[in-house]
């Protein structure tokens, strides 16, 4: 069944989407946005909010479409928490605020109808984020170096100790064993 | 102890050696900083007067302190200038306090301020004290009275102590207190009595201390590479258990068909290894927790060792608040208002460094206060208010944040005009001015394009620069609030990390953004061939890695491709890492800087390329690049791969057996050899290995020779008996001692012997062997 639910409805790529209210934690103006090169496209880049490193995401992206332009400083935002993340969705102009029957959607976007009976469609802040860090920790899990390298520096010692194996080897110049 | 006749400043080699005169006088040229600031301050805030009942008698304390000071690092014009002052402040405990009168001290104040300064250099010294004598006289004859030149008193009256360290003179060892100490150079009055006793504490020049905050800041980066490899850890453990799992499915519909033996013996090996892979993934996932709760440790040890060095730089809100009183009679005097300051906490304590980086926006912010947030007397009076207006600054600590107040008891700021405003000039929708908050509304204000608006600026009352103020709030990693009541005043909260992380970084610009790296890995900025693969610097040819293709950004992404059209001369900066090095090729270079690191957060934290960010003074982001991560792309030849991961090598080597009952040496051969493209599985012991070799061809055997169950030499013969397996070349590690050992082996049938310690290269000279 629908819930009738507050959300926040925003201009986007030529679409109109919702976000619930209670998911967004401000509406700012995003200040100078820095790239992070190798960042999947799903992070568009990062600013500094009040302190706070704050990453900035393409929901576009994020829904499998083709990413939008490179935010810019000035563009609007809304900024989302979930589960202490923080993150920036980009928008072209926040509509309005308003209590629309929202149904179940495990988290997919879904179209739902705005106050006038226009389509929007509902995205979850909460799945963006989960998204956007699948999209950064498959970034990491590419770099075969790290789990060598975690392999070859950092385990003789601790096993050592745990086994009290004999002996424990020394290494020369020629390799990267410490 | 005897009176002393000769009255040469220099001629304290008695009491101290030239090193230690030198250092007094250092310390003196702070403690009298921190003293004429401190009459400044009083002068300041009494400006017109009454002064409050113990200003004077504070001013003359401080005074007082000061000439004992001088007389005792033997500055005799100090003692002079000083003697005078006292006794012209003398003059005015009767009464006769004016405008102009805080206006003499304090120029008298500033007069023997850079005769202090000026100590280095006789002639210009004199000069200042000659000015300064005559700025007494006047103030002096001023309040109807004369002072006259110090006599030879004071600096007997602080006897000094006799040259430390020596067993003779009994004084007990006092315990080095860091904290303590500090506290005694900042703020004891005393100084004769706390300095010469060099034994009560420990005398560090700040370079020294500075030093060692930058390697506690470089501690920051190495724990952060730790802490990301823990989470790798983690999600391959359960990765592990996931396989089991999915091990153990498969083999349960195998158990349902009985009968066939072939299947029956597939059936527990399968059974055998997935056992053996549940009991590594529980020691790996227990080892990983470990781990995991050992980086909480050194993330805690890393905190009290940053928070102990900070606190020897810690330095009370004196001086600071010195400077805003200085700043407000300025302002108040061009705009022509009268307010009075207050100053609450004046000993809590912060970082240095926090007190330099904030006075521009404090004094910013007073100015604000006064141009735009007090209202002039007559409108003042006719709100009921005092004619003069109050602004009050104090500070406090709370855990590990330091809190500044600044309160103005002005007209404050209307939210409702402001979002008006905010809509009337299209910056906000009419949508997002409704939809914040009274307070989204002031800390709008911050924004750059908002502040330096003239006409949001007279509005709102506030204004100009506000933005760069809170950005040096938030490079310091802290956070300026704002609230105000109409018509009753507004009230600035900074909160600010008591201790901040600052570290050493070298700035450069590539595609137009400018990144950094920790300087402690930075060996040098260069000059290299645009086109050079690698370039030869001392005996070593570094690679080089061209950053301008690693960060490009937007459709370019990561061209993997060489790339030949950089030519010419290009600017580099050579890295060091791990005893590695890599030349990184740059746009431009910025220049060394002190940052402070933030954290990236958990949706970029796992980007290895990157080990934090930091925020420039004009509020961008700059990221700070890892390092280990340049050089690991740098160095692929340092690359191994995985022994568990796929074993998906490019030319594989062959399949190899290590025998070994140390998990670690089993460990470090299977990377070494990873790394040569072998395959590698490995057993616990000979009985483990025998059972191994029956079920797959090896093209190597690498073994120990004692072990459990079944030992080297057993599990050699038992090969050589067999006919399909006599043939594998087998690699005996060997201890050093053990020739009879090596003898036995050789003659079993032993290709080849590495003895401990095992390096890459005595391997593969081993294996070369076979």
């Amino acid at each position: 069944m629908a819930d009738l639910r507050n959300v926040i409805v925003f201009a986007l790529g030529g679409a109109r989407w919702a976000a619930e209210i209670r998911h967004v934690r401000e509406v700012a103006s995003l200040g100078f946005v820095t790239a992070v090169p190798t960042a999947p496209p799903g992070i568009a880049g990062v600013f500094n909010l009040r302190g706070t490193i704050v990453p900035v995401l393409d929901v576009l992206a994020l829904v499998g479409r083709a990413p939008h332009l490179p935010p810019r400083q000035g563009d609007g935002a809304l900024i989302v928490e979930v589960d202490g993340a923080i993150a920036a969705i980009r928008v072209d102009n926040v509509d309005e605020v308003a209590s629309l029957a929202v149904a179940p959607a495990d988290g997919e976007p879904v179209t739902i109808s705005d106050s006038r009976g226009r389509p929007v469609t509902l995205i979850d802040p909460a799945t963006l984020l989960r998204r956007a860090l699948a999209a950064a920790q498959a970034v990491r899990a590419t770099d075969a170096a790290d789990l060598a390298d975690a392999t070859l520096s950092d385990w003789p010692r601790p096993i050592d100790a745990l086994t009290g194996a004999i002996e424990p080897p020394e290494f020369d110049g020629d390799t990267t064993i410490g | 102890m005897a009176e002393r006749d000769d009255d040469e400043p220099d001629d304290r080699g008695g009491d101290f050696d030239a090193d230690e005169l030198a250092m007094l006088r250092q310390l003196f040229r702070d403690e009298a900083h921190e003293a004429l600031e401190a009459v400044t301050a009083r002068a300041l805030a009494t400006g017109a007067g009454p002064p409050a009942p113990d200003a004077v008698g504070e001013m003359m304390r401080v005074t007082h302190t000061l000439k004992g000071s001088a007389g005792t690092v033997g500055m005799d014009a100090m003692v002079d200038l000083a003697h005078r002052l006292e006794s012209a402040l003398a003059l005015l405990r009767g009464g006769g306090w004016t405008a102009a009168v805080a206006d003499q001290i304090i120029e008298i104040a500033d007069g023997m301020r850079l005769h202090v300064d000026a100590l280095d250099r006789p002639d210009d010294a004199a000069a200042q004290a000659t000015r300064v004598r005559g700025l007494v006289a006047s103030l002096a004859s001023a309040l109807g009275g004369r002072v006259e030149s110090s006599p030879r008193g004071p600096r007997l009256a602080v006897p000094p102590r006799p040259r430390p360290p020596t067993d003779s003179d009994g004084v007990v060892a006092t315990p080095i207190e860091l904290g303590d100490t500090t506290r005694t150079i900042r703020t004891g009055a005393d100084l004769s009595a706390a300095v010469p006793d060099g034994r009560a504490m420990l005398r560090v020049e700040p370079e020294r201390v500075d030093a060692l905050m930058s390697a506690a800041g470089e501690l920051l980066f190495d724990r952060t590479r730790i802490e990301r490899r823990v989470h790798l850890l983690r999600s391959l453990a359960r990765d592990l258990t996931r396989s089991r799992h999915l091990l153990r499915d498969e083999i349960g519909p195998l158990r349902v068909a009985t009968g066939d033996a072939d299947r029956a013996r597939i059936e527990g090996r399968l059974v055998t290894i997935e056992r053996d892979l549940a009991a590594q993934a529980t020691q790996l996932t227990q080892t990983t927790a470990a781990l995991f709760d050992e980086t909480e440790a050194l993330r805690r040890t890393i905190g009290e060792l940053q928070k102990g060095l900070l606190r020897m730089r810690m330095q009370t809100a004196r001086s600071l608040f010195a400077r805003l009183a200085r700043s407000l009679r300025a302002f108040s005097r061009t705009a022509g208002a009268r307010i009075e300051l207050r100053t609450h906490g004046d000993d809590t304590e912060f970082d240095k460094a926090l007190a330099e980086q904030l006075a521009d926006p404090l004094v910013q912010i007073v100015r604000n206060a006064i141009v735009h947030g007090i209202e002039p007397a007559v409108e003042r009076v006719a709100r009921g208010k005092s004619p003069v207006g109050t602004l009050t600054i104090a500070a406090r600590q709370e855990g590990g944040l330091v809190i500044f107040e600044l309160t103005d008891d002005g007209r404050g700021i209307d939210p409702h005009a402001l979002r008006e405003r905010f809509v009337a000039t299209g910056r906000w929708t009419p949508a997002r001015a409704q939809l914040a908050s009274d307070a989204d509304v002031l800390h709008a204000l911050f924004d750059a394009g908002v502040s330096s608006k003239d006409e949001a600026d007279e509005l709102a009352g506030r204004g100009i620069g506000l933005d760069l103020v809170r950005e040096t709030v938030a490079r310091l990693g802290g956070e300026i609030q704002l609230q105000s009541t109409p018509g009753r005043g507004t009230t600035f909260t900074l909160r600010l990390p008591v201790t901040t992380a600052v570290a050493q970084a070298m700035l450069f610009k590539v595609g137009g953004q400018v990144y950094a790296l920790p300087q402690v890995h930075v060996v040098e900025t260069t000059q290299i061939d645009g086109a050079a693969q690698t370039v030869p610097l001392r005996h070593e040819q570094l690679p080089v890695v061209r950053l301008e293709q690693l960060l490009a950004t937007g459709g370019a992404a990561i061209d993997s491709g060489p790339v030949a059209e950089s030519t010419g001369r290009r600017t580099a900066i050579v890295v060091a890492y791990a005893g590695k090095g890599v030349v990184c090729t740059v746009d431009k270079i910025v220049g060394p800087r002190e940052i402070v690191v933030r954290p990236l957060g958990p949706l970029l934290a796992p980007l290895p390329l990157y080990a934090g960010a930091t925020i420039s003074g004009s509020g961008k982001v700059q990221l700070i690049l890892d390092p280990a991560a340049l050089v690991r792309i740098a160095h692929p030849g340092a690359v191994a791969i995985a022994p568990s991961a796929g074993g998906a090598t490019t030319s594989s080597a062959g399949r190899a057996l290590v025998v070994d009952d140390s998990r670690a040496i089993r460990e470090a051969l299977t990377a070494m050899l990873a790394r040569d493209g072998w395959i590698v599985d490995v057993a616990e012991d000979g009985a483990g290995a025998w059972h191994m070799v029956q079920q797959l061809r090896y093209d190597l055997l690498i073994t120990d020779l004692e072990m459990p169950r079944m030992n080297g030499f057993e599990l050699i013969a038992r090969l050589r008996r067999d006919k399909t397996l006599a043939d594998l070349p087998v690699v005996v590690i060997t201890s050093r001692a053990s020739s009879e050992n090596r003898r036995r082996a050789r003659e079993l049938g032993a290709r080849a012997m590495v003895g401990k310690p095992i390096t890459r290269r005595k391997l593969q000279d081993a294996i070369a062997g076979t």
